[in-house]
């Protein structure tokens, strides 16, 4: 690990890569046992912690339909709710075309050049 | 509570008017609908909840029919309350069926029953009596 950074040969910047990953090796292979050991159990840690943010179900049910499925009551709710407003929105508006529809037909009935009793039994 | 205030919401969208709400009174109405309601001022407030609805609705197309037409609603309006919903119904059916005729058939037809009032009301003046269709045998 004798290492001078003010020569201009050690620079990195004019090291080839493949120079820096045997220096890399060499000096983890000089890497006491504690320095090791805490970097086993660093490893460790962080694999644990991904672990948890994943599951493996999460990743068996695949990544393109789990994001869709809902997670909280709210969003059970809203998934609920959603479609019924929907529906009820169309329906509403459905109806006020035909009541629109009625009224522009009565209108000309009662103002058509025809008498009311042409239509009327 | 918030779920059912929900589908109230909703329920209210649907029928566009208040649930259980009662006749609308000829007083409550503005001056552009009683003008163009005028002839009914007397039966109004007896007309049931959505007869009214569907005349108020015409009345948004009053103020731009010509001085003719105003006065064919006018003297519709009172017959055409006095009819039953069935009788409203086919009237629209009939009105429907004659408005995909060809233009030309339409304005025979026209003719046709102008005409025979023109006949009525000579005969009605003359007192002649109408007399029967002939028969073809």
């Amino acid at each position: 690990m004798n290492m001078n950074t003010n020569s201009p040969n050690n620079n990195s910047r004019h090291i080839a890569p493949e120079r820096i990953a045997q220096l890399l090796t060499r000096a983890a292979q000089r890497l006491d046992d504690n320095t090791i050991a805490a970097l086993r159990q660093a490893r460790n840690v962080a694999l644990q912690r991904q672990s948890l943010s994943k599951p493996v179900f999460a990743l068996s049910t695949g990544h393109s339909t789990h994001w869709l499925m809902p997670h909280s009551t709210h969003q059970w709710m809203a998934m609920i709710i959603l479609p019924i407003a929907i529906l009820f929105g169309g329906l509403s508006y459905w109806h006020h075309t035909q009541e629109n529809d009625l009224s522009h037909l009565d209108t000309a009935i009662l103002t058509d050049d025809l008498p009311l009793e042409v239509f009327v039994d | 509570m918030r779920n059912s205030a929900i589908i109230a919401f909703l329920l209210l969208g649907l029928t566009g008017t208040p649930a259980g709400a009662a006749t609308t009174s000829w007083r409550s109405l503005t001056p552009a609908q009683q003008e163009a309601l005028a002839p009914l001022s007397q039966q109004w407030d007896s007309l049931p909840e959505l007869q009214q609805h569907r005349l108020l609705k015409t009345t948004k197309r009053y103020p731009k029919l010509t001085p003719e037409q105003k006065q064919r609603f006018h003297s519709r309006l009172e017959a055409w309350s006095k009819l039953t919903p069935e009788q409203r119904n086919a009237a629209r059916e009939k009105y429907r069926a004659f408005s995909k005729v060809p233009a030309a058939e339409r304005e025979q037809v026209k003719k046709m029953v102008k005409q025979n009032q023109e006949t009525k009301v000579q005969q009605s003046a003359s007192g002649v009596p109408a007399a029967p269709p002939s028969i073809q045998p």
